[in-house]
């Protein structure tokens, strides 16, 4: 196994302060101190007793987890391995940056697409105007904000409207205009109507 | 096993334990023409070849006289049992003692790692695409021949009025010690790379609950696959109820494959699972090419090998925390160029 070389002699003139081996080393260290004693020539001189001597230095074992090396899908399919303390042998992904629209900016199915099969959406924009829409990019807010008549609802659309925008379709604003009518009904008693109470909860986020 | 196969054929064909015990016992030796030619120039294949065949022949005394039982019998000390094995030393004693540690290498040496077991994705993703990427992307062309522009000196001088001036040092940077590192150009010998991820964690509430350092300590662990070490305060904190040198944090180190797998877990897996994730702020960095990030406890939670077994650890008590990428690049941008070649996503004002 390992090679022992016994051939490197020791300096002589320091064997006589290298006889104080600390107690603690002193059961591994038993072989050299006994050779130092022997090769200890006379009385030591002073400024070798004083001398510092580096006795031994500690070799660490290494304190390491066991690791595994599991096998990685990723959602597309892909797959390679990984050196972890997992021990799962086969990590599945469900969201990683191959379904990520930060890292696939031209995938188009990853972008938030609404799903409007039957109508809803559409039905409810029409009665009540789409100024109720979450967040809207700013691509689509230019033509949404012209809508949007109740300009006491200045929602995030509002801000990002353009001055140069051209006009909209008329027919949308006029629906907007009688859905804004409608809500503004200050003879309901008893509290807020949904929609003020709506914008209410907007303002305290 | 070199004199044997200088035997003939019929000599070869005995066993092989009476040919170890007395190899030149066998009889008188057959001819044979390599042995006959390596008895005629003697002096020539010497150093190349003892062969049992050219020794002389034992006399009836001498035979005798080989006792290997005697001396087995008049060892004073017994020879290791069959079952020894050899351990390396605790302790390294210097150079010059009689007893040596084997090198790290060895798998009996006390410090050896076993390893690699794989080659890292990233690693192999930058070796055969990025880093000749980033090289031929910041190629500036020199014409040859062009004098090379030594760099200012940044350190100031003394005006030399008063004799004492002479031969002392130069002064540092106005408004502090640091001297700011120049940047390299990027050139075939000098492409930023991952040096060290650090992964460090402040537990506060550790002095009052150590249970909280364990917590902490277990969950590097896992992520990292290293041992953590335990870090203290480096100051009284009279409103924090802190005292200098409290054991209150916990980090871990990675290098080489290790650091680029956690970068690749990192990026892959565990940043696109943070909800509303925009990126790493780009006015991180230390201005000298090491860029640090940091993690929530919920986004630590998304790691997968705290997720394997996340019912294992107290609620609330899972640690955030901050981590260090440390690239060989000189300047911010570099290194932001490297870890951006890598797929971390940056977001922001951009500082320098």
């Amino acid at each position: 196994m390992g090679k022992l070389p016994t051939t490197l002699l020791r300096r002589p003139s320091l064997g006589g302060c290298l006889t104080s081996v600390s107690p603690s080393h002193s059961a591994s260290a038993s072989l050299a101190s006994r050779h130092t004693t022997v090769l200890a020539p006379g009385p030591i001189p002073s400024a070798a007793r004083h001398q510092q001597v580096r006795h031994a230095t500690f070799v660490p074992r290494s304190r390491r987890p066991y690791q595994f090396t599991q096998l990685v899908q990723l959602s597309d399919g892909s797959t390679y391995t990984m050196r972890t303390t997992s021990p799962i042998a086969l990590y599945k992904s469900g969201k990683d940056s191959r379904n990520h629209l930060l890292w696939q900016p031209t995938e188009k199915s990853l972008r938030n697409v609404e799903v409007d099969e039957a109508g809803k959406l559409a039905a409810f924009r029409d009665r009540f105007g789409s100024g109720w829409d979450a967040d809207v990019p700013p691509a689509e807010a230019a033509d949404v904000a012209p809508k949007d008549g109740d300009k006491a609802a200045a929602g995030g659309a509002e801000g990002k409207k353009t001055p140069a925008e051209p006009e909209a379709d008329p027919f949308d604003s006029l629906v907007d205009l009688i859905s804004a009518y409608a809500t503004e009904d200050k003879n309901i008693k008893g509290g807020l109507s949904a929609k003020d109470q709506a914008k209410k909860d907007k303002k305290k986020k | 096993m070199a004199s044997l196969r200088g035997l003939s054929r019929q000599a070869r064909g005995l066993p092989l334990p009476q040919l170890a015990r007395s190899p030149y016992a066998v009889g008188p030796p057959s001819r044979c023409a390599s042995s006959q030619a390596a008895a005629e120039s003697p002096s020539a294949l010497h150093d190349l070849e003892n062969s049992t065949l050219t020794r002389q022949q034992l006399s009836e005394e001498e035979k005798k006289q080989f006792r290997p039982w005697k001396r087995a019998a008049d060892r004073k000390g017994s020879l290791p049992s069959s079952n020894y094995q050899y351990h390396p030393p605790k302790y390294n004693r210097g150079p010059l003692h009689p007893i040596q540690s084997p090198p790290s290498s060895d798998p009996v040496a006390r410090d050896f790692v076993p390893g690699p077991f794989n080659h890292p994705r990233l690693k192999q993703t930058y070796t055969t695409t990025i880093a000749p990427d980033l090289m031929t992307l910041a190629y500036m062309h020199v014409p040859p021949g062009t004098p090379k522009k030594e760099p200012a000196q940044r350190l100031r001088g003394w005006d030399g009025s008063s004799p004492y001036h002479k031969n002392r040092a130069l002064r540092g940077p106005r408004g502090g010690a640091a001297l700011p590192l120049i940047e390299r150009d990027i050139t075939f010998t000098n492409i930023p790379a991952i040096r060290e991820i650090t992964v460090a964690s402040y537990v506060p509430v550790a002095v009052q609950d150590p249970d909280h350092l364990l917590v902490a300590r277990t969950v590097l662990l896992a992520m990292t696959g290293t041992t953590p070490e335990i870090t203290k305060t480096k100051s009284n904190v009279v409103q924090w109820a802190l005292r200098k040198g409290e054991r209150a944090g916990v980090k871990a180190t990675v290098y080489g494959n290790d650091a680029y797998e956690f970068l690749d877990r990192c990026v892959h897996l565990v940043f696109p699972r943070i909800r509303d994730y925009m990126g790493i702020k780009a006015s991180t960095g230390d201005s000298s090419g090491n860029l640090s990030f940091g993690l929530t406890p919920e986004e630590i939670k998304l790691f997968p090998e705290v997720e394997a077994n996340y019912w294992l650890y107290p609620p609330k008590m899972i640690p955030g925390a901050r981590i260090f990428i440390k690239t060989t690049a000189t300047s911010d941008r570099q290194a932001r160029l490297l870890l951006q070649s890598f797929g971390v996503p940056f977001y922001g004002k951009i500082r320098n």
